[in-house]
């Protein structure tokens, strides 16, 4: 018996809703078609460079004091160079709008020579101190490096690794599990984690708005909104720990404002992501500002315990049926653009 | 009775529409010919969004409960369990039943809680008739006599439902039930990783007529979960590592895992099933098959290194990375103009996932740190990676 697929089509074709030639020519198709590996491919070549470049990484430093390390960085460098030559050569020419992509072998080596830089870049710094003491240079250097090839070789995986790179030099964690893999930013850690958050959404927001590498907003935006929300909420608890209210309320105004944008953006683009996120760090944005504000005009005119409560009893049941109406309607808020 | 709770006719309209859609991404078909077909094969049931559907069937599994309890306060408690749980049995049934005929329910959350609810009900009914079996020990000799009953009602829910959950559930309950049974003969034990292999086979042999039949659609998710489970467990029952240690285990556990009987029989199973699942998912075109088999090869290199060290963890890592680095890059040079029906480009029809990728990089693409001074490498069996942000 013929396959499900080929039944699907002859039934279609016998209610009239396809004419037979083009019914054969779907059956032609069907037939024939390609199985595409595709995303295997690309799975097993990352794969393949996450492990050469750990292996290569923790061989450099084991064999420091022996003969073999110099053909270890001899082996990186030319792996390095051979690779970049091969992406330099099939670099599609600069557009400020996505590039085709030319050659998927390319963007992978790509990638392995940014990684291979990074583990040469530590070595040379751990053997040779190249850098001294100045650690930030040690991290600027790939920044400036890693976002000139992203916007020249118009890789998403390379812009990635900049923004690391970036973030690694103010000392925050943007990597998007990062709230699971190393908790909270300190709290001394907030006010740069903020600005390099807010840099990064207006990174994003520019380039949306004046169509310069569209494509990389939704890095730039994720990226940069989930330092700058997580380090929002470290500086709006510490300042309520400390009684700043009204320091408190301009942070979770800050925050309201970021969700509003990320709102706007995940309309633009229909994610469902982004809708999310907002919602969820501008329910605690906002349940915060209305608990300070509350505080500051209730306190005086009844008591402040009494009040919290009965608001309590109201607030919660009322923020269910705000999120029940959110999922119900989810589709509509995205795609009434 | 019709023997399927919900119209065939549901499930082959998806799939009418999927195919549509796909054709016309491919350019087989005018958007103007896609509109007609999806207006003679409308959405007739109700199914909201996945959110909704997660909502409903906390809201439903609630309002069960509530009902329940109500039921059980208004009794006073005197009927005893059986007749509670025979009462919740029904009134699951009946509910389910009436929702689907009524209100045109299919799997929207509401359905889905009101079957669990049901089949959770006859456990629970069976094993408040037979006290003296224990439904949590695996090797209770009396286990069958909970177990049967239930497996049963699992397989018949699964024939009229045809939920993915369910059939999966019926797929745990009847390898249980084979791992009881022949858990409790000496020859059984022996006998225990080739009676799953088996009976995994059998049950992939059986799913192989299942595209032939006018149901199919009807029972495409079901038997997705069967075949994915089933290959996994045909896998697993002969890999070497999953069986000398699941011996040790059933020999009392405590202190390294001997030697087992067979050993070379298994060496040929660990490393040529997933080299067979790769050929023969390359052959038939099938992706499931290809990535269970590229994990199943996954875990056999993890099985060869739990046993035999052959080279110290950080030069695996590197030769291992670079023989997959070039073996993927010949791949794709070999492939760029289809051959042999494989091809290296994506598919017309499949969305990008670019996204998803620079997410994995910011996440995963860190160079290894240099060590502390003072540390020492040694043992461990990490390849470094994952090193911290900060500098």
């Amino acid at each position: 018996m013929a396959p499900p697929i080929f039944r699907l089509l002859a039934d279609l074709e016998a209610e009239g809703l396809l004419p037979p030639t083009q019914a054969d020519v779907i059956r032609a198709d069907e037939r024939t078609r390609p199985f595409s590996l595709h995303y295997e491919l690309r799975a097993l070549l990352y794969l393949g460079i996450t492990l050469l470049v750990g292996g290569l990484g923790v061989l450099v430093y084991q064999h420091l004091d022996s003969i073999g390390h110099g053909v270890i960085i001899g082996v990186i460098i030319l792996a390095m160079a051979s690779s970049f030559a091969y992406a330099a050569r099939h670099r599609a020419p600069f557009t400020w709008g996505e590039a085709p992509r030319t050659s998927i072998a390319a963007d992978y080596l790509l990638l392995l020579s940014c990684l291979l830089f990074l583990v040469l870049e530590g070595y040379l710094q751990a053997q040779y101190a190249l850098f001294g003491t100045r650690y930030g240079l040690a991290a600027a250097v790939p920044t400036v490096l890693f976002f000139y090839l992203a916007y020249r070789f118009d890789h998403r995986g390379v812009l990635s690794m900049a923004i690391t790179a970036l973030a690694a030099w103010v000392g925050v964690n943007v990597a998007p599990l990062a709230l699971f893999t190393s908790g909270f930013p300190a709290q001394e850690l907030s006010a740069p984690g903020l600005l390099l958050g807010l840099g990064l959404l207006g990174a994003g927001l520019a380039s949306e708005l004046l169509r310069r590498k569209p494509h990389f907003v939704y890095t730039y935006m994720l990226l940069g909104s989930n330092v700058a929300l997580l380090a929002a909420m470290v500086r709006l608890f510490d300042d309520l720990d400390h009684g700043n209210d009204w320091q408190a309320l301009l942070v979770a105004l800050l925050v309201l404002g970021i969700c509003t944008v990320l709102v706007w953006y995940a309309r633009r683009t229909q994610s469902y992501v982004f809708l999310l996120l907002a919602a969820g760090y501008g329910y605690v944005a906002f349940t915060t500002g209305l608990v300070i504000v509350a505080k500051a005009i209730l306190t005086d005119i009844v008591g402040w315990q009494d009040a919290i409560f009965s608001l309590a009893v109201l607030y919660f049941p009322m923020s269910l049926i705000g999120l029940v109406l959110l999922l119900v309607n989810i589709k509509k808020i995205l795609h009434r653009a | 009775m019709n023997t399927k709770a919900y119209p065939a006719t549901w499930a082959q309209g998806d799939a009418v529409r999927a195919a549509a859609s796909r054709w016309q991404r491919r350019g087989l078909l005018t958007p103007a010919q896609r509109a007609t077909i999806e207006a003679a094969h409308p959405v007739t049931y109700y199914r909201p969004n996945n959110w909704i559907r997660v909502l409903l069937f906390v809201v439903t599994l609630l309002g069960a409960g509530t009902a329940m309890a109500s039921a059980t306060i208004t009794t006073a408690f005197e009927l005893g369990p059986v007749a509670y749980a025979l009462l919740t049995l029904i009134g699951h049934l009946a509910a389910l039943e009436l929702l689907i005929k009524k209100s045109r329910y299919y799997r929207s959350g509401v359905d889905n809680a009101l079957l669990y609810g049901a089949l959770l009900a006859w456990a629970f009914l069976i094993a408040c008739l037979g006290r003296d079996t224990d439904p949590s020990a695996l090797t209770d000799p009396a286990l069958w006599r909970w177990l049967v009953p239930v497996l049963l009602a699992l397989l018949a829910a699964l024939v009229r439902y045809a939920d993915p959950l369910v059939a999966a559930t019926s797929f745990a309950a009847a390898f249980a039930l084979l791992f009881n049974v022949l858990l409790q003969s000496a020859l059984g034990r022996l006998l225990l990783p080739f009676g799953m292999m088996a009976a995994a086979g059998a049950l992939l042999l059986a799913l192989r007529q299942l595209p032939a039949r006018d149901d199919y659609f009807y029972y495409r998710s079901a038997g997705l979960v069967l075949r994915t489970l089933g290959l996994a467990v045909f896998y697993l029952a002969g890999n070497y590592l999953v069986v000398r240690e699941g011996n040790a285990q059933l020999l009392g556990g405590g202190g390294p895992s001997t030697q087992i009987p067979l050993a070379p029989l298994f060496y040929v199973f660990t490393a040529g099933i997933p080299l067979v699942y790769i050929g023969l998912a390359l052959r038939r075109h099938d992706r499931l098959l290809l990535t269970l088999g590229l994990l199943a090869l996954a875990f056999s290199i993890f099985t060869l290194r739990n046993y035999r060290s052959l080279l110290p963890p950080e030069i695996a890592a590197t030769v291992g990375g670079a023989v997959l680095l070039l073996g993927a890059l010949a791949a794709l040079r070999y492939l760029r103009t289809p051959r042999h029906g494989l091809t290296a480009a994506a598919d017309a029809e499949a969305r990008p996932y670019f996204n998803l990728e620079s997410l994995v990089v910011a996440e995963t693409a860190h160079a290894p740190a240099a060590p502390e001074p003072g540390f020492e490498f040694g043992g461990g069996h990490s390849g470094g990676g994952g090193a911290d942000s900060s500098y």
